[in-house]
C-alpha cells in the first residue's frame, strides 16, 4: 500500500451551480513538477468528470462523500451550487473533509452567510481568496475557518485618487463657471 | 459588439462568463493607467480570474502582455488590490514569458512588514523562482520562516517545499529554520483590511493554529528521509514531549512512521512503535485515528493480533460518530481488512448491521458487502435472512450489488446453496429493472455451472423465470443454458415442455434459440423423448419467422443424422466436446493475416493449430478469474482499480466482481481468455522470435520467479515456458544503475542433469540505464516427453560501459569491460507441467484416480508459517485450482486444502492437504492423486 508521504493532498477544488456548470474550477499540480494526472491539463476531460460528478451527487440525499472515477470526493452542497474538494483514492476522507469545512465556514464568512450562485459570482474576488490562502496548489495551508477569512482582503471601498476630478453635470458647470470667473476677471485686469 | 450584449457581460446576475477579449482590453487599459484606479483594477482583476478558473486561457503573448499589465498595479498601494494581484500572477506565471522580471518588486514585499499580502508575495516567489536563481531569496526565505506570524512561517515553508524538485540543495541548508518552526510558536494576526462582519463576537480569531507545525514536518521529512536515525531522533522528539498541537501535523507523523514501518526489514520496528500508535489510536483527531489503524491493519503490517483488534476496536467506535464521512472512512477501512481477514473484523458484526440502514447509501452498501465476506458457513443462513428482510427497501442498483455479494458467497459456499438459492429465486421472482433481474441470472447461472448439487433446482427456477419474463436477452440467455443443461439432468422431459411453451408464446427471438434448445434434448438417448421432438420441431417448420424456420429445418436435419449414428459429426456440431480458444485463435488470424511472407497465403489457414478447451478447462479458467478477483483485491493496486470501476458505477461499490461487473454479459470464452491474457502475450512474445518459431503451442507458463533481491544493481525474474519438446527459460533483466549501459547481455546456465541440453540463447545486445530487456534460453526436452525436474545455476554475463551523464550515451572510445553477475538458481518443479482445472465434485475426481502418494513434512514454528501464506504459495507452486473455497482459511489451527489440475500431457491430478498449526510447528500432511503416477509422486514430495 503506497504511503502519501507528500504534503500534496488535494488534487482539486470544484464549485458547479445548481445546473452542473462550472463556478470555480482549479486542478492542482505542483509547480516545479509536472502533472500526473492528464486530467489537471485536459479541460475536456475536467468537464466530463464534473459533469459525470454533479450527476451523482446533487440532490442525492445528504452523503457528503463519494468514490468515484479514481478519486475520493468530499462535498458540500449549497442552495443552489456544490462545493467538491477532490483528493486521491488513497486519501485520508477525513483529512479531505476537515479542509471542506474549513473552506466553507470561510465562504460563509466572507459572504455573509449567503453562500449561492449569484453571490459567488458577484463576489468572486473574496471567493477565489478564500480558495487560496486554504490550499496553495494542493498543499493544506489551513482549516479553521476563521484563520482564513482573516486572510481574505476585503474590496477596497472606493477609488482613492489624488486628483478628484468631477465629472458630474453639475461638476462640469462648477468647473465652467470657475473658468468664466477667473478668465472674466484677467481680461478686466487688462492681462 | 454592440452595446446590448455587451452590456450582458457586465450584469452579474446574467451568470454567463464575462468576454474574453473584452476582458483583456480593459484590464491592459485600466492597469497601465495612472493613477491607478484600486477599486476598478480589483473588479477587473475579479473578472479576469473568473475566466481563468474557468479554464479560459490567453495565447502566450496576451498572457504576457497581462502579466506586466498586473506587475504595474505593483505602484499602488492598496494591501486588498495587491494581494488578488498576486493571486493573478500566479495564476499567470504558467503562460507568460519573462516570469523573472517581476522578482524585485516580490522580494520589495517580502522584505517589507505588510502583513496582509507578505505571505501571498511570498507564495507567488516560489512560482517565479527556479534552481537558478533562488539564491536570491534565499536570506529572504529564512527570515521569513523564522517569523513570528503564523501566515507568513507557512507560507514560506510551504514555497520552500514547492522548490524542493528543483533545488534540493539550497533549501537543505534551510533545515535548522525549519526544525525551530515546528516547536516555535507563532500567531495569527489581523489587519482591517480582512475584517469580516460574520466573524461576530462569538468566533474570535484562534491565537494560533499550529498549521506551520505540519508544513514545517513536511519540510523536514524530504530533507531527511535518507537518514534513518535522524529520522528516528525526529521521531522520538516530536512525541516525547506532546510537541505537535496540529492534527494535521501527527497525522503526517503516522505516515512518517508507516512508510519506515514499510521500509523495515527487520520487523523490530513494529513492536518499538506500538507505544506511538496505541496513542494514536486514542488521538482527539478522527483522521489521526483512521490513519493509525489503517497502518496497523495493512496486510503487511507486522502488528501482533492482540494489536490489530486495539486497531479494530477503534474503528468499531468511529462507526457510530455523526460525521458521515468518518462512518463512511471507517467503514471502508473495515470492508478492506475483511477481504484478508474476515475473522477479525467478525467482532464489529453487529455494529454492521446496524449501519446498513444508514442514510448514507455508500455506507449501507459496503456494510452489507462487509458483512457478507465476515460471514462464514455457520452464520451465511442468518446473513441471508437479514438481507432479504430489507430487500424490499432498496433500490435497484444497490440490489445488484447484494446479489453480486450473495453469488460470491455460493462460490464460496457450495454446501449452502439451499438457502442461497431461495434467497436469489425470490429475488428473480421480485419487481425489478433489467440490471437486477441479469445480474441475479448470471447468479444463478454460476451456480448451475459450479455445484452441481443445486444444478436441478436452480434449472427449475429457470423454467418459472421464462414463463412470464419480459426481458428477450435473458430469456434467450436462460433458453441456451437450458439446452445445455438441461439434457444432462436426471428427466429431461422436464425441460421440454417448458422450452416448448416459448415456441408457442413468444416472439420470433426467442423462439428461434428456443428450437435450437429443443434440437439438444433430441440427443440424450431417449427414443421416445427424440421422437416427440422431432414432432415439435417439425411444427416449428410453420413458423412465420424465416430465422426460426431456418433453425428448425437445420435442427431437424442434424437430430436426423445424429439418430442414424454413422455421423457423429453432426453430433459434435449439436453438442461439441470442446470449444476453440478464442483468444488464440484470434492471435493465430491475425498472424496469418498480417504475415509478411507472401507464399504463406498460398496455403490455407490450419485450424488445427488453434488448441481447443473442454467445458472442463473453460470452467476452470472461469472460476478462477472469478475467485482470483477477490484474491487480488487484498493488495492496493486492484483494489484501487475495482474501485474505480465500482466508483463509476456507484451501485457496485465494492462489489466484489467489481471486475466483472462493468462487462457483466461476456461468453464463458472470453472470460477465460482474460485470465489467459498473460499466456497469450507471451507466446505472442516468443512467436515473434525466429529461434522459438517452430517449437510449437506454448503448453505453460510459471508464474514470475525472482532470482535477485528488489534492491540490486540488476533486477532478475524469470518465466519457465514449457512446450512440446523444449523449455524456453524467459529472464527479465532490469538495470537500475544510473551509469552504467550494459551490452550483449546472456544468462549462463548450468543444469544439474543431463536430460535438458542447451539449445540456443538469445542474448540482449542493450540494456540501458533504468530500462529492462529480456533474454531467453531454451532446451530440448527429454524425448519421450518424460518431465524432469532440475536445478540450473545462472549468472548474468555482460560487457559494461560507463554512461557520460550529459548525453546518456557511453564514450564512443569505450571498449567496456566484460563482467559476471551472479543470481538466484531456479529450479524446474513440478508445478511447471501443470495447469490449473475446474471440477464440479472434487471428492469424486479425487477417489476416480488411482496412483496415490502421501507425504507428509513439518513446515516449521506457526508464526513464520500462517496457514493462509502455506495455502497462498501451495497453490500457486502446484499450481493447481483451489477448489470449495478451500482456499479461504477460517481457522488459524488447521485446514483442508483441495486442488485441483492436469498436467501439459492430459493427466488429471488432484491434491489434498491436511494443515494443522500446533506449539510444535506447521504439519502437512499431502494426497496427490494422478493418472500418472509419477506426477503424483513429483508433486507430493515437492516442498521448498
Amino acid at each position: 500500500m503506497p504511503i502519501n508521504t507528500s504534503l500534496y493532498t488535494v488534487e482539486a477544488v470544484v464549485i458547479v451551480d445548481n445546473k452542473g456548470k462550472r463556478l470555480f474550477a482549479k486542478y492542482y499540480k505542483a509547480p516545479h513538477e509536472d502533472a500526473v494526472e492528464d486530467i489537471v491539463i485536459n479541460k475536456k476531460k475536467q468537464l466530463q468528470f464534473e459533469k459525470d460528478l454533479f450527476g451523482k451527487t446533487f440532490k442525492q440525499g445528504n452523503n457528503e462523500i463519494i468514490l468515484f472515477d479514481n478519486h475520493a470526493v468530499v462535498y458540500n452542497e449549497f442552495p443552489d451550487s456544490i462545493l467538491y474538494v477532490i483528493g486521491s483514492l488513497g486519501e485520508n476522507e477525513v483529512l479531505l473533509y476537515n479542509v471542506l469545512q474549513g473552506l466553507s465556514g470561510a465562504l460563509e464568512i466572507v459572504l455573509k452567510n449567503e453562500v449561492d450562485k449569484r453571490s459567488i459570482q458577484e463576489f468572486y474576488d473574496l471567493v477565489v481568496l478564500a480558495i487560496d490562502e486554504t490550499i496553495d496548489d494542493g498543499i493544506v495551508l489551513e482549516t479553521d475557518s476563521t484563520a482564513i477569512a482573516a486572510r481574505v482582503t476585503n474590496a477596497p471601498a472606493e477609488d482613492v485618487s489624488n486628483i478628484k476630478i468631477d465629472l458630474s453635470e453639475r461638476g462640469f458647470l462648477n468647473a465652467f463657471k470657475f473658468a468664466k470667473k477667473n478668465l472674466s476677471e484677467r481680461l478686466q485686469q487688462g492681462f | 459588439m454592440s452595446t446590448s450584449t455587451y452590456k450582458r457581460f457586465e450584469d452579474p446576475e446574467s451568470g454567463s462568463l464575462p468576454d474574453k477579449m473584452t476582458v483583456y482590453q480593459e484590464c491592459l487599459q485600466a492597469f497601465n493607467a495612472s493613477p491607478i484606479k484600486a477599486k476598478k483594477c480589483r473588479a477587473l482583476l475579479s473578472r479576469l480570474l473568473r475566466l481563468l478558473y474557468n479554464g479560459e486561457t490567453f495565447q502566450k503573448t496576451e498572457a504576457t502582455n497581462l502579466f506586466f499589465s498586473v506587475s504595474k498595479l505593483f505602484h499602488n498601494a492598496d494591501p486588498s488590490l495587491r494581494q488578488l494581484g498576486y493571486l493573478a500572477i500566479k495564476e499567470l506565471c504558467s503562460i507568460s514569458d519573462d516570469v523573472l522580471m517581476i522578482t524585485a518588486s516580490i522580494m520589495k514585499d517580502i522584505q517589507g512588514a505588510e502583513p496582509v499580502f507578505k505571505p501571498d508575495a511570498i507564495r507567488t516567489l516560489s512560482r517565479v523562482l527556479d534552481g537558478s536563481t533562488i539564491h536570491a531569496a534565499e536570506r529572504a526565505m529564512r527570515n521569513c520562516i523564522v517569523d513570528s506570524n503564523q501566515a507568513v512561517c507557512s507560507a514560506a515553508l510551504v514555497s520552500t517545499y514547492h522548490m524542493l524538485p528543483v533545488a534540493r540543495d539550497v533549501v537543505r541548508r534551510w533545515a535548522n529554520e525549519a526544525q525551530e518552526a515546528i516547536s516555535a510558536s507563532k500567531t495569527l494576526v489581523r489587519s482591517p483590511y480582512t475584517t469580516h462582519d460574520n466573524f461576530g463576537a462569538s468566533a474570535r480569531l484562534p491565537q494560533s493554529t499550529y498549521f506551520h507545525q505540519y508544513h514545517a514536518l513536511g519540510l523536514l521529512y524530504h530533507l531527511k528521509k535518507q537518514d534513518r536515525m535522524a529520522m528516528l531522533k525526529l521521531i522520538q522528539q516530536l512525541t516525547s514531549r506532546q510537541s505537535l498541537q496540529s492534527s494535521f501535523a501527527v497525522l503526517q507523523l503516522v505516515r512518517y512512521v508507516a512508510s519506515m514501518l514499510q521500509e523495515d526489514t527487520s520487523g523490530q520496528l513494529a513492536q518499538q512503535f506500538w507505544p506511538l500508535f496505541n496513542s494514536w489510536l486514542n488521538n482527539k483527531s478522527e483522521m489521526v485515528e483512521l490513519d493509525a489503524a489503517k497502518v496497523v491493519l495493512a496486510p503487511s503490517s507486522r502488528f501482533n493480533q492482540e494489536q490489530q483488534l486495539k486497531a479494530i476496536t477503534t474503528l468499531q467506535e468511529l462507526l457510530s460518530v455523526p460525521r458521515t464521512v468518518t462512518r463512511f472512512s471507517a467503514v471502508r477501512l473495515l470492508s478492506r481488512v475483511a477481504l484478508a481477514d474476515p475473522e477479525m473484523v467478525r467482532a464489529c458484526n453487529s455494529d454492521l448491521e446496524s449501519l446498513v440502514n444508514d442514510p448514507c447509501r455508500s455506507i449501507s452498501t459496503y456494510a452489507i458487502t462487509t458483512l457478507l465476506k465476515t460471514g462464514n458457513a455457520q452464520s451465511v443462513d442468518r446473513l441471508v435472512k437479514t438481507i432479504a428482510g430489507f430487500m424490499g427497501d432498496i433500490s435497484d442498483e444497490f440490489k445488484v450489488v447484494v446479489v453480486e455479494a450473495v453469488r460470491t458467497l455460493t462460490l464460496k459456499f457450495p454446501e449452502k446453496h439451499s438457502s442461497l438459492l431461495v434467497f436469489l429465486g425470490d429475488a428473480l421472482r421480485d419487481e425489478g429493472g433489467y440490471n437486477f433481474k441479469n445480474s441475479v441470472i448470471e447468479a444463478i447461472f454460476d451456480i448451475v455451472k459450479f455445484v452441481p448439487d443445486a444444478r436441478e433446482a436452480a434449472l427449475e427456477l429457470f423454467c418459472e423465470f421464462i414463463e412470464d419474463c419480459e426481458y428477450t436477452e435473458l430469456a434467450v440467455r436462460v433458453l441456451h443454458l437450458l439446452g445445455e443443461y438441461g439434457p444432462k439432468a436426471k428427466k429431461p422431459s422436464l425441460y421440454v415442455r417448458h422450452i416448448y411453451n416459448r415456441v408457442v408464446l413468444e416472439n420470433s427471438i426467442v423462439r428461434s434459440s428456443a428450437v435450437i434448445a429443443l434440437s439438444k434434448f433430441a440427443l440424450v438417448g431417449d427414443k421416445q423423448l427424440t421422437a416427440s421432438i422431432r414432432i415439435l420441431l417439425q411444427r416449428c417448420l410453420q413458423d412465420v419467422d424465416d430465422e426460426v424456420r431456418d433453425r428448425t429445418a437445420l435442427s431437424l436435419r442434424l437430430v436426423e443424422g445424429a439418430e442414424l449414428k454413422s455421423s457423429t459429426r453432426a453430433r459434435a456440431l449439436l453438442q461439441p466436446e470442446t470449444r476453440f480458444s478464442l483468444a488464440a485463435l484470434e492471435q493465430q488470424l491475425c498472424r496469418y493475416v498480417r504475415s509478411k511472407d507472401k507464399t504463406s497465403f498460398s496455403q490455407a489457414f490450419d485450424i488445427k493449430v488453434v488448441p481447443r478447451h473442454t467445458e472442463e478447462e473453460i470452467l476452470a479458467t472461469e472460476y478462477k478469474a472469478k475467485i482470483a478477483v477477490e484474491d487480488d483485491m487484498a493488495s492496493m493496486s486492484t483494489q484501487a482499480k475495482m474501485e474505480t470501476i465500482t466508483s463509476k458505477n456507484e451501485a457496485h461499490i465494492l462489489s466484489t466482481e467489481g471486475g466483472r461487473s462493468s462487462s457483466k454479459p461476456v461468453a464463458a470464452s472470453d472470460l477465460a481468455a482474460r485470465s489467459n491474457l498473460l499466456q497469450q502475450q507471451y507466446s505472442q512474445e516468443l512467436s515473434g522470435i525466429d529461434e522459438f518459431q517452430d517449437y510449437g503451442l506454448l503448453l505453460h507458463s510459471s508464474g514470475v520467479v525472482e532470482l535477485t533481491e528488489r534492491e540490486t544493481e540488476f533486477i532478475v525474474t524469470a518465466v519457465k515456458h514449457v512446450f512440446k519438446e523444449h523449455i524456453v527459460i524467459q529472464y527479465n533483466v532490469e538495470n537500475t544503475l544510473k551509469d552504467i549501459q550494459v551490452e550483449d547481455v546472456t544468462v549462463m546456465t548450468q543444469l544439474d542433469t543431463d536430460d535438458y541440453k542447451e539449445e540456443t540463447a538469445v542474448p540482449a545486445a542493450m540494456l540501458k540505464p533504468d530500462s529492462s530487456v529480456c533474454v531467453y534460453v531454451s532446451f530440448s526436452r527429454p524425448a519421450d516427453h518424460r518431465m524432469v525436474l532440475a536445478t540450473m545455476t545462472n549468472s548474468l554475463a555482460y560487457v559494461s560501459k560507463d554512461v557520460d551523464e550529459s548525453t546518456g550515451e557511453p564514450a564512443s572510445d569505450d571498449e567496456g569491460f566484460p563482467d559476471e553477475y551472479q543470481i538466484e538458481d531456479l529450479a524446474i518443479t513440478p508445478g511447471d507441467f501443470v495447469t490449473p482445472c475446474f471440477t464440479g465434485s472434487f471428492t469424486s475426481s479425487f477417489d476416480g484416480l488411482n496412483n496415490e502418494e502421501v507425504a507428509v513434512y513439518n513446515l516449521g514454528r506457526s508464526e513464520e508459517n500462517p496457514l493462509a501464506k502455506v495455502v497462498k504459495r501451495l497453490s500457486q507452486s502446484m499450481s493447481m485450482t483451489p477448489l470449495e473455497g478451500s482456499d479461504m482459511v477460517d481457522s488459524s489451527a488447521s485446514h483442508t486444502l483441495k486442488l485441483f489440475g492436469k498436467s501439459i500431457n492430459g493427466d488429471k491430478v488432484a491434491a489434498l492437504v491436511k494443515l494443522v498449526s500446533s506449539s510444535k510447528g506447521v504439519m502437512m500432511k499431502t494426497q496427490v492423486r494422478s493418472s500418472d503416477s509419477e506426477l503424483a509422486q513429483m508433486l507430493a514430495n515437492q516442498w521448498e
